[in-house]
């Protein structure tokens, strides 16, 4: 391992960074790696696509900065918190306060879309009436308030999709992260989807989306970050900015 | 983010792991069905071994409540000889009352318990009962121990032909108690390590069947001990099920066979009647199974949770 940064150090250093990876390498097996020696930061407010063929690293990456794994090598500092370092108890809270959407949706089936969307209410303690009034909100924002009481398999991939973008973004989360998103969907839901992240994006959270749709990279012209055999190959930014 | 306040965000998080125990039991009820079962067939078996333990203690205890040592007289014995014995023993440390039986009083009772087998005593032409002494004892000394040093105060009196006394009928029987208590103890044991592999294993069928839940509440920030605490309000619903079940069972047991089972517990327990379980024995009972049934779902989670 190279030498550690605290939390501190990452909070005293650049504040605008919520996500910053320093020679991250993931192996599952020895020999052969997931991810490698990869460096970036990603700074507060931001928008950032993360693309890439299929085994690149996309999901390995995402998994690391929502914790789900540790990495073989590097530093990861999340929201000021040294991911790699951190002890397990430690996790859970760094959780809170990042949303996550999955390809595949992963709700409850044999829950209501607003008992699917309440559970990250439920997990930090929010009272009843207050986590009724949010779940509505959001449920309203992503437009499937009046289906809160049916069940998810009731609902079209895209429905589906949306319920998942309001579990994510209930807490208002300083991170979202999304893997690929509109993977299921058609290219017309596909947009919708990336319209309501995108108006995450608008309101102040971050934003990492995993993508090798073409269509969506053209059309959102955002900074993207493009993995090659678990290797950070290039760092496009956005139109206009100064890189 | 809101910070709810502590208190509020306790009872949020209560009542979502009573809704969520209670889900869980709903979800999968034939898994659920099999640990009450479990549960409630241990604790009657082990149950009924304490209820004999109970009812047998209590013989003991109220048979040590009258203890009482009889010293029979040496034939030729008159009246005012025994008399002074009785006297004599009076003065015996330990003894509180010394009731003086003729021998003729001693046919009378004998008449009066034989039911119809006094010509027995007839049949023997002279009276052939001796004349005796009861001696209570006082009551810091109605115990194995009192009646020995009573005994040996005694032994050696003139006039005094034999003593006798329920020390070492009091002493097997004792021994017969304890042996059976430690049988239920072991049983217990045994049953409660049999019940502990079943049910964390149906559990852990539980666990496996809410994996998806399991993980997207792991996705959204839940600590293993979030996840953790609804599996285990559902092992102590299901134990205290399976507790009430085994309480109600024992009941009815209890109810059904005492009449067929009337003459040999006289046996066991005497004139007196056996009891059943007081009120806080029975929530003793149902504790004990919510007690296995925490135990078992820890068993079953130890290790399965993960980040």
């Amino acid at each position: 391992m190279r030498a550690g940064l605290g939390d501190a150090e990452a909070a005293g250093g650049r504040d605008a960074a919520l996500v910053r990876l320093y020679h991250v390498s993931k192996s599952y097996l020895a020999g052969t790696w997931a991810l490698h020696d990869i460096t970036l930061e990603i700074g507060k407010g931001e928008f950032v696509f993360l693309t890439g063929p299929s085994g690149a690293g996309k999901t390995s990456l995402l998994r690391l900065i929502f914790a789900a794994e540790r990495p073989s090598d590097g530093q990861i500092l999340i929201l000021g918190r040294n991911v790699g370092r951190a002890r397990e108890s430690a996790i859970p809270p760094l959780r809170r306060r990042i949303g996550v959407v999955f390809q595949d949706f992963k709700l409850l089936p044999r829950r209501t879309v607003e008992e699917n969307v309440k559970l990250a209410l439920d997990v930090v303690g929010t009272p009843a009436r207050e986590a009724r009034a949010r779940t509505f909100a959001i449920l309203k924002q992503v437009g499937l308030q009046h289906r809160r009481h049916h069940h998810p398999l009731s609902l079209s991939g895209g429905e589906q999709q949306r319920v998942a973008i309001a579990r994510a973004l209930v807490n208002e989360p300083e991170l979202l992260l999304a893997d690929e998103p509109t993977g299921n969907l058609d290219p017309e839901m596909a947009l919708e989807i990336l319209e309501l992240i995108s108006g995450a994006a608008a309101r102040g959270t971050t934003v990492l989306v995993a993508t090798h749709d073409q269509t969506i990279l053209r059309r959102y012209r955002r900074r993207t970050l493009r993995l090659e055999g678990g290797r950070l190959v290039e760092d496009t930014p956005a139109p206009g900015t100064q890189p | 983010m809101s910070d709810p306040r502590p208190l509020r965000a306790l009872s949020a998080r209560a009542l979502y792991f009573g809704r969520t125990a209670l889900r869980g039991l709903r979800a999968s009820p034939l898994t659920s069905m099999v640990a009450v079962l479990t549960i409630a067939v241990t604790l009657v078996l082990s149950g009924a071994f304490a209820l004999v333990v109970k009812n047998m203690q209590g013989l003991l205890e109220r048979i040590g409540e009258d203890v009482t040592v009889t010293a029979y007289l040496a034939d030729g014995l008159g009246d005012q000889e025994r008399a002074a014995l009785a006297a004599r023993v009076q003065t015996v440390e330990g003894v509180q009352e010394v009731v003086s039986v003729s021998k003729d009083e001693a046919r009378r009772r004998f008449e009066r318990a034989g039911q119809g087998r006094a010509d027995l005593l007839q049949a023997l032409g002279e009276n052939p009962l001796p004349a005796s002494l009861e001696i209570s004892l006082a009551p810091d000394r109605r115990n194995a121990e009192g009646v020995r040093i009573v005994v040996e105060s005694l032994q050696g009196l003139p006039g005094i032909a034999e003593l006798a006394n329920a020390q070492d009928w009091v002493q097997g029987y004792a021994g017969v108690l304890s042996l059976l208590r430690a049988v239920g103890v072991g049983l217990g044991i045994v049953l409660a390590l049999a019940t502990l592999l079943i049910v964390s294993n149906t559990i852990r069928l539980a666990v496996y069947a809410r994996r998806d839940e399991i993980e997207i509440l792991t996705l959204v920030g839940a600590s293993r001990t979030f996840v953790a605490i609804p599996f285990l309000l559902e092992g102590a619903l299901q134990g205290a099920l399976g507790g009430a079940l085994a309480v109600g069972g024992l009941a009815g047991l209890y109810r059904l066979a005492l009449p067929s089972l009337a003459s040999a517990l006289t046996l066991v327990f005497g004139d007196t009647p056996p009891a059943f379980f007081a009120p806080s024995e029975m929530l003793v009972l149902v504790a004990i199974g919510a007690l296995l049934g925490v135990v078992s779902s820890a068993a079953s989670l130890a290790g399965g949770l993960r980040q």
